[in-house]
């Protein structure tokens, strides 16, 4: 039984990447990084996924507090974090992200506050629900390991 | 690109393997990612999340990486300004990557020497095949040394210039002709065909080849923003061209300054530099037979031993399109007196002295600041124009050599063949370029030449002087030139005489500061060009009355045609004029020119101001042709022209 419980887990987190994927949230990138995860690095998705997730809450807070600065947004500062905030999350694979990012981005440069705003909800609302699959994803992952390891000492 | 292979450096057999990578980007899963991409690929990773940290593990640890990735926005350097000092200072290959697609900053990557920009998400696949611009640049490598010194002003020069075809790339264009210049493009061309097709999306930074043109288009650039506020980039934007990069322009403003330093440090240690540069210049009048001027500035630190005078030798009309060689001393930096192709004066007797030569471009305009010691040239006498202003100078026919002493100036125009002077007077009205043969007009160095300066309507030389645009000279005013013989270092001296001639012009030269006569001495000097011919000055007096000529005038421009019709009578051979003068836009330029038999091209002056100094006189020339005097003559030879003054003087 818990070797079905571990190829279960798979084909959850099959299923739930394959939902992610379906509704743009990763890429292919996303791809890439599980490719490079091998024996010299066991956890390299989620460490650079956490990595990720520490840099930009960084960067959303950041770019919070330009926006509420009512007299003066620094709106190439903005750029800058965006610009940033772009290439991470194009790094691994974080889609919709990116492309929020975008329009955030071409906000900024319109010296659009409205839009801006409007973009950094959707910023936020995107990381939050990135950052509650992605999590889920590696929950199941670390079930699936633990069920695999369990399975090991069985089999041999 | 077979070529290239065949002098590749021998690679190990796992080449890329172990290929020391340094990765610079600031967004840290990037880095991570990054990093684990190439360790995948085999390569050797260093990661560094600042671009500063980056730049002094380069400095610190130089040549142990082959290559550089980094990002293009960090808060602490751009990623350009890390790419273009890594280019600079390692001349590693740096790959660009951003998640920043937009063309224009692509471009900017490409522009500042990037050999590959990469957009994020940047996958394995394109990390697994950077290897190649590590070899590339190695095959690259093995191959410029082949074409060693191509780019290289101080191996150019070293090498002097015995390989006319290839002109370094300082004297560009100054003793090409026109046929090797082609000759040599088209191989460039060749070398770059080849480079772009072996694979035009990956390849290196091309090497930029700087033609004459191209050189050209740099030194305007840098005339323009002045030689010490000259930066790589703006530079770029003023020259615009595309696919060079701000590299690439640094890279040559470094080797140009060297070379300007260079220059001037001969220039002080010897008046004369080896042969060897002017080697090829020396006494061929033919040499602007090609059609090419040549003008040489020289840039002196200051001091320019009598017998480095250089005459220039300036053939006109034969040749319509000639660059001005200008032999300049000018202290801080030599610039470049920008002439229209398809007017120039060539300078020949200058290689005899042995002066190191510049070559002005035409269209660049260089400020000279030059300081002529007048102690030791005071005998000697020289000339030297320093223009503030933008010269185009077009040699005309009609050379004016002008000396200014004790407040007062002179202007001597020297010329032959009065008709053949009409005739091209007509035919400068007409801005027509009528080259006349055989016209020969020497100046003595302590004469300033200006030539024809169509803007200004100024034209030395044969006939026209005009010097005003509005063609005011101060009527009715005496003027005494006195041609000061030089003792110049010109083998046959010129007998210096003295001979006053009152030129009685009405309307002319009002503008004179101060006083409406101007006595100048002539010195009759006879120099004999390299041609063998004496000249011989006829130390007349004459008188000049404008007036009548004044109807010949075409309205902005004065001519002096009648005065110099009323000694036409008097034929003076002035055959060697020289001059320091300079000559550039907005520059001044000491330099002398030799004129020799030659006819001088009709050339467009658009100076707006010239200065001469003489022995510490300077005479400034504005647009207006007017003489400011700015003078300070501990030298009796020190004259100012109000710039609303004209002054011109035709020697006959």
């Amino acid at each position: 039984m818990l070797v079905l419980g571990a190829e279960r887990l798979r084909i959850d987190m099959n299923r739930l990447l394959a939902l992610l994927f379906h509704q743009g949230v990763l890429d292919e990138q996303f791809l890439q990084l599980q490719q490079l995860q091998d024996d010299s690095s066991p956890n390299f998705v989620s460490e650079v996924v956490n990595i990720y997730f520490h840099e930009s809450e960084k960067l959303l807070t950041n770019l919070r507090a330009l926006l509420l600065n009512r007299e003066f947004s620094d709106y190439k500062k903005m750029g800058i974090h965006l610009n940033q905030f772009m290439g991470s999350s194009s790094s691994i694979g974080a889609k919709r992200i990116r492309n929020v990012c975008v329009a955030f981005r071409a906000a900024s440069e319109q010296n659009n506050r409205a839009g801006c705003l409007r973009a950094l909800e959707m910023l936020e609302h995107e990381y939050c629900y990135l950052k509650n699959k992605l999590h889920e994803l590696f929950q199941i992952e670390q079930q699936r390991l633990l069920a695999a390891g369990v399975r090991y000492p069985m089999q041999n | 690109m077979a070529s290239a292979y065949k002098e590749a450096v021998p690679v190990p057999e796992d080449f890329p393997v172990g290929l020391k990578v340094l990765v610079v980007d600031d967004d840290i899963p990037c880095l991570r990612i990054i990093e684990q991409m190439l360790r995948k690929c085999m390569y050797t990773v260093t990661t560094c999340s600042q671009a500063t940290v980056a730049l002094n593990i380069l400095r610190e640890r130089k040549g142990f990486f082959d290559l550089v990735l980094s990002d293009v926005h960090m808060p602490d350097m751009d990623g350009f300004k890390l790419l273009e000092l890594v280019g600079l200072e390692m001349d590693l290959p740096v790959i660009m990557m951003s998640g920043d697609d937009r063309t224009s900053l692509v471009m900017r990557g490409i522009k500042h020497g990037a050999c590959d920009y990469l957009i994020k998400p940047i996958r394995t696949e394109e990390l697994k095949n950077i290897w190649q611009h590590v070899a590339r640049k190695r095959c690259y490598v093995g191959k410029e040394h082949e074409h060693s010194g191509s780019l290289e002003y101080n191996d150019r020069l070293k090498h002097g210039i015995d390989e006319s075809e290839y002109a370094s790339s300082v004297n560009e264009g100054a003793d090409v002709t026109s046929k090797t210049l082609k000759k040599r493009k088209d191989t460039k061309e060749e070398d770059d065909a080849d480079i772009e097709n072996d694979d035009p999306t990956t390849s290196k930074k091309p090497r930029v080849v700087w033609s004459v043109e191209l050189h050209q288009q740099f030194v305007s650039a840098v005339n323009h923003l002045g030689i010490d506020k000259a930066v790589p980039k703006r530079i770029l934007e003023l020259m615009n061209v595309p696919g060079l990069t701000r590299e690439n322009v640094a890279s040559h403003l470094q080797k140009f300054r060297l070379y300007l330093k260079r220059l001037s440090g001969v220039a002080q240690q010897q008046g004369g530099l080896p042969s060897s540069f002017c080697g090829p210049l020396e006494p061929n009048p033919n040499v602007g037979s090609l059609g090419r001027f040549d003008i040489q500035a020289l840039a002196a630190s200051g001091q320019i031993p009598p017998q480095t005078l250089a005459a220039l030798h300036a053939e006109l009309l034969a040749r319509p399109t000639g660059n001005l060689v200008l032999p300049a001393m000018d202290q801080p930096a030599l610039l470049q007196a920008s002439l229209p192709v398809s007017k120039c004066i060539t300078l020949d007797q200058n290689v005899a002295y042995g002066q190191p030569l510049m070559k002005c471009p035409s269209n660049i305009s260089k400020h000279f600041s030059q300081t002529v010691s007048s102690a030791d040239n005071a005998h000697s006498g020289f000339g030297s124009w320093s223009s503030e202003n933008l010269v185009n100078v077009v040699t005309c026919d009609n050379v004016t050599g002008m000396g200014a002493q004790n407040g007062n100036a002179m202007m001597s125009m020297m010329h032959r063949q009065q008709q053949q002077q009409r005739q091209q007077q007509e035919h400068l009205q007409k801005k027509s370029k009528l080259p006349e043969p055989s016209r020969s007009i020497n100046v003595q160095p302590s004469c300033l030449v200006v030539p024809s300066h169509s803007s200004a309507n100024f034209r030395a030389g044969n006939s026209l002087a005009p010097v005003n645009q509005n063609c005011n000279l101060s009527g009715s005013s005496i003027k005494d030139y006195n041609i000061l013989s030089p003792q110049s270092n010109i083998s046959p001296l010129a007998t210096g005489r003295t001979p006053d001639i009152k030129i009685k012009s009405t309307g002319m030269l009002s503008g004179l500061s101060g006083t409406g006569s101007i006595s100048a001495t002539f010195s009759s000097g006879s120099v004999i060009a390299d041609n063998g011919v004496g000249s011989q000055l006829q130390n007349s007096a004459s008188r000049f009355v404008p007036d009548r000529q004044l109807t010949d005038i075409v309205p902005n421009i004065s001519i002096m045609q009648d005065s110099y019709n009323a000694t036409s009578g008097q034929m003076l051979d002035l055959e060697t004029l020289k001059c320091t003068a300079f000559i550039g836009r907005e520059t001044s330029i000491p330099s002398r020119f030799a004129v020799d038999e030659t006819g001088l091209p009709i050339g467009n002056v658009n100076r707006e101001k010239i200065r001469g100094e003489n022995n510490g006189n300077k005479v400034k020339l504005e647009p207006n042709m007017n003489f400011v005097e700015s003078a300070k003559a501990g030298v009796p030879m020190l004259r100012r022209l109000s710039p609303t003054d004209l002054m011109s003087v035709f020697l006959d």
